[in-house]
């Protein structure tokens, strides 16, 4: 894989992410395509923590730690701070995890972007809550184990579709991405970072922590989330142009649930179910992108 | 109240002034990765021992010249392989259980073509004149070999070969329309150019052979299966019935041209098929005549499909009983056959069957029962014999006071006779030889053994002399080791191929070319089992920044002070050339 501006290292080494974190791999990715020039706005999440406690830090860019509801109300604030001083150049970025995206960020986060202020809002996704071990979000997927959805109990609604909220709010540039895709990943920050006004980035992290999954699977698996259509790669410009970014060989979704642990009590029958409701959402995607009449 | 000016301008933010590196991270690993390369199961199959992961990854680079070096380390002959090997190599190919096998044979040949047309000169690591002469009967494909191999290692070699050219059976017995004389006569060029002598029309008797003994250092006896076996029925050798071999040598050397009417081909092996197929070019018509059944038959099933393509008939299960002549010819009386169970070898067990003997009317029989040596002393001494006798898988060593240590080497030791055998005959040869001269008789076998690929049998010139392909894991990568989801389906090249209609009236080349896109284009259909072609990934994937590249990019590292040892560069890495091993205390 040639990838320019891939050789910019902009994360350190030393920071306490778990083995195999997706989270990680999803920010070395996007630093390398923001460059020097972002300011970012963290909200309560395990990157937190990532980012290294005070005096270190594993970013070599501008952090602001912030609290967890309140990811784009600070995101407009740095951005209306930086153009009082005229600086165009700098690019803000909200880096918060699906708790603080879905949940109790989201009202910050509509607010903003129905003003459509200028930022990027990156949402890495690792459908739970899991720096404070794992409870349940509106991002955990139907069929889901965590520690508040614990035996029989498991998660009986479906994932929230963070996108759709998004594009209702009509923004300039909205977009799934995958730290198993790196190029699509790369091109789509990319097209964030040369777009204007509110942009919105859902990238899908694997946690194998709070999934249960061996550390070394972490790509792999999130490969089979786009493979089997349960997390599809695609962008929506201006809430109405959509397009499919890649091909899935539609593998059966069973596949990528055996190889979790969060999801090893569901029967087959709940399988059948599952797969039933990702060709819904499948088929409505295809629709939308002019794919399917 | 004022504020202070001082502290107008100070911004109350704790501000962090340290990276994360002081963090040793590597200290909770318990799985350790690294850079392993291993074997891919095409270079283990290949007789001659060639790298071919590394070939198809420097064509995908469009690095010709340094993927036709790289066979030539191990094969003097890719433009003879690249036409008639059997490629072991595509029926092992991994791609195989994703779509297709790799055209390998294809790309060879393309490599030896585009050299030879550009007249490419290659650089071979050349050792240190031994100061030791070798003197190499036959240049077929096993002397040419030898000579080769044993010239890389630094000897004065000599060929002697009876013939009026060089090349042996690839000259004299395989027909143009597989080896066209140019692509042969290129091959041998660059061999002599490398230095080899080649003295050809020079015979080697048993008294000569003797006199060498004297004065060469070493001999390696290749002189091959020459003569044609008869087959031991009434009437074998009378008039009308003919030697496959001899037949082959003389359309090849110019000596006999039409072929009219009907010619029936006793034998079910590459002769036999060869034979059928120059008669078609020479106006008959040719029925092949075979005792057992058709997938019993040594000949290639690639060549056997081709021979029928054209127009070629073949009558299976068909024992010859006698030929008598006829007017205008000759009558072949044949007893059918029939399977009862399976013979040692898996081919079926065949009997006659309780059915009326079948005559065919021919005017002539060409015979293809096989061949043997020319001379009772080209025979390899049985252990036991007189001397020392080192019986390896393609050579056999004799050492006794009769003078310089002699090798008997290609088809005269070989299992297996054919080209690329032959070839890794003379190479198994001047291996051993070096390591005779160099530490004694007595470490052959284990020196040998030390620079197999794979788990043998074939040996490599590169992991013999020491280069970087010693240092991969013998472990041949199976599919399921591979990443296949970096890997999209493509379609196995076409190989233009002459019309059948075109192939009637000509000996050329079945085969055509390829052009560079094309070849470029199958090359990158190659998984590069085993072994890295810096696509990165180890590099991109990892969470910790724990992978450290050369400047040049081609050069990678792990920082085991950081590495957690979450085991997503081996995982990720396409094509196993990363392990992942448990932490050692
Ligand atoms: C108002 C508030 N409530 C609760 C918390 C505790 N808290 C810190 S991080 C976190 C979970 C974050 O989840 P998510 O946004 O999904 O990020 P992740 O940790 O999964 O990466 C919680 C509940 C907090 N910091 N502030
Ligand atoms: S808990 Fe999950 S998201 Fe958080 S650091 Fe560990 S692997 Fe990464
Ligand atoms: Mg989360």
């Amino acid at each position: 894989m040639q990838l320019e501006a891939m050789d910019r290292e902009l994360m350190c080494s030393g920071h306490v992410g778990c083995p195999g974190c997706g989270a990680t791999i999803a920010m070395r990715f996007a630093l390398k395509t923001l460059g020097e020039k972002t300011i970012m706005v963290l909200p309560a999440c395990c990157w937190s923590v990532i980012a290294g406690p005070f005096p270190q830090s594993s970013l070599k860019i501008p952090v602001i730690h912030t609290a967890f509801e309140t990811g784009g109300a600070t995101a407009s604030g740095v951005r209306a701070a930086l153009d009082m001083r005229g600086d165009e150049e700098t690019t803000v970025v909200v880096w918060a995890g699906d708790g603080g995206t879905f949940d109790i960020g989201f009202q910050a986060l509509s607010g903003a972007v129905e003003r459509n202020e200028n930022f990027i809002y990156i949402c890495y996704d690792n459908e739970a809550y899991m720096n404070t071990g794992i409870q349940r979000s509106s991002s955990t997927p139907y069929g889901a184990w965590t520690t508040t959805t614990s035996g029989s109990d498991w998660k009986k609604l479906r994932k929230k579709n963070i996108v759709e909220a998004l594009v209702a709010h009509r923004i300039p540039y909205a977009a799934t991405a995958n730290i198993a895709y790196p190029e699509d990943l790369v091109r789509k920050v990319r097209k964030a970072r040369e777009t204007k006004g509110s942009r919105f980035l859902h990238i899908y992290a694997s946690c194998p922590t709070g999934w249960r999954i061996p550390a070394e699977m972490s790509v792999r698996i999130a490969r089979m989330a786009v493979q089997t259509n349960i997390f599809p790669l695609y962008e929506v410009e201006n809430g109405i142009d959509y397009t499919i970014n890649v091909k899935p060989r539609e593998y059966l979704v069973r596949e990528y649930f055996k190889l979790q642990g969060r999801f090893r009590h569901l029967s087959e029958e709940d399988l059948d179910q599952i797969q039933g409701m990702v060709n819904e959402d499948w088929e409505r995607l295809l629709r939308k992108a002019g794919e399917r009449a | 109240m004022e504020t202070p000016t001082a502290l107008q301008n100070v911004l109350y933010m704790p501000r962090t002034f340290a990276t994360t590196e002081s963090n040793k991270t590597g200290a909770w690993r318990f799985l350790r990765p690294r850079y392993e390369e291993k074997t891919s199961p095409c270079g283990a199959a290949c007789p001659a021992g060639e790298d071919i992961a590394r070939i198809e990854m420097l064509i995908t680079q469009g690095a010709f010249k340094e993927a036709w070096e790289t066979i030539l380390m191990e094969n003097p002959l890719p433009g003879v392989c690249g036409r008639v090997c059997y490629h072991p190599c595509e029926g092992r190919c991994n791609r195989r259980e994703f779509d297709a096998a790799v055209a390998i044979h294809s790309l060879e040949r393309f490599l030896a073509d585009a050299a030879a047309r550009n007249e490419t000169k290659p650089a071979l690591p050349r050792q240190p004149a031994a100061g030791r002469r070798i003197a190499i009967i036959g240049a077929g494909p096993a002397g040419l070999s030898a000579a080769w191999f044993l010239n890389i290692l630094g000897y004065e070699t000599d060929i002697f070969e009876a013939m009026p050219a060089a090349g042996g059976m690839t000259r004299w017995g395989i027909p143009a329309y597989r080896l066209p004389e140019a692509a042969l006569s290129a091959e041998i060029a660059r061999i002599e150019a490398q230095g080899v002598r080649i003295h050809t029309g020079e015979t080697v008797t048993a008294a000569r052979f003797e006199e060498m003994r004297k004065s060469y250092d070493a001999l390696f006896l290749g002189c091959g299966h020459w003569r044609g076996l008869s087959l031991d029925i009434p009437g074998a050798t009378g008039v009308g019935v003919e030697e496959g071999l001899s037949f082959l040598r003389d359309i090849r050397g110019g000596v006999r041209r039409d072929i009219p009417g009907v010619s029936a081909v006793i034998g079910g092996g590459n002769t036999a098929i060869d034979v059928a197929r120059t008669i078609i070019r020479r106006g008959g018509r040719a029925i092949i005549v075979y005792r057992r059944r058709r997938e019993d038959m040594p000949a290639f099933a690639e060549e056997t499909r081709s021979a029928q393509e054209e127009g070629v008939e073949l009558r299976e299960l068909l024992a010859p009983v006698r030929i008598d002549a006829a007017a205008g010819g000759c009558v072949l009386t044949l007893q059918p056959m029939t399977v009862v169970g399976q013979d040692q070898d898996g081919r079926g067990k065949i009997v006659p069957a309780a059915a009326a003997p079948v005559r065919i009317a021919a005017q002539r029989v060409f015979t293809a029962a096989g061949a043997g040596t020319a001379a009772p002393w080209h025979e390899p001494p049985a252990s036991g014999a007189s001397g020392a006798v080192l019986a390896l898988s393609h050579c056999v060593l004799l050492q006794d006071d009769r003078g310089a240590p002699v090798v008997y080497g290609g088809d005269l030791a070989a299992r297996d006779k054919n080209v690329t055998q032959a070839i890794a005959s003379g190479k198994q040869a001047a291996l051993a030889l070096d390591v005779l001269f160099r530490h004694g008789v007595g470490s052959v076998r284990e020196r040998l053994a030390s620079c197999v690929v794979g788990h043998g049998p074939a040996l490599s010139l590169e992991i013999y002399l020491g280069g970087p392909r010693r240092e991969r894991n013998a472990h041949i990568v199976t599919y399921e080791e591979i990443n296949a989801d970096y890997f999209q389906y493509e379609p196995r090249l076409v190989q233009p191929r002459l019309l059948i209609e075109e192939r009637h009236s000509s000996f050329d080349e079945i085969e055509l070319k390829i052009s560079a896109h094309t070849a470029m284009r199958e090359a990158g259909r190659c998984f590069h089992c085993g072994i890295c072609n810096n696509c990165d990934n180890c590099y991109l994937f990892c969470p910790d920044v724990a992978i450290l590249r050369a400047r040049d990019m081609t050069d990678r590292h792990i920082d085991y002070d950081y590495c957690k040892g979450c085991g997503l560069c081996v995982v990720e890495c396409p094509r196993n050339a990363m392990t992942l091993e448990e932490e050692t205390p």
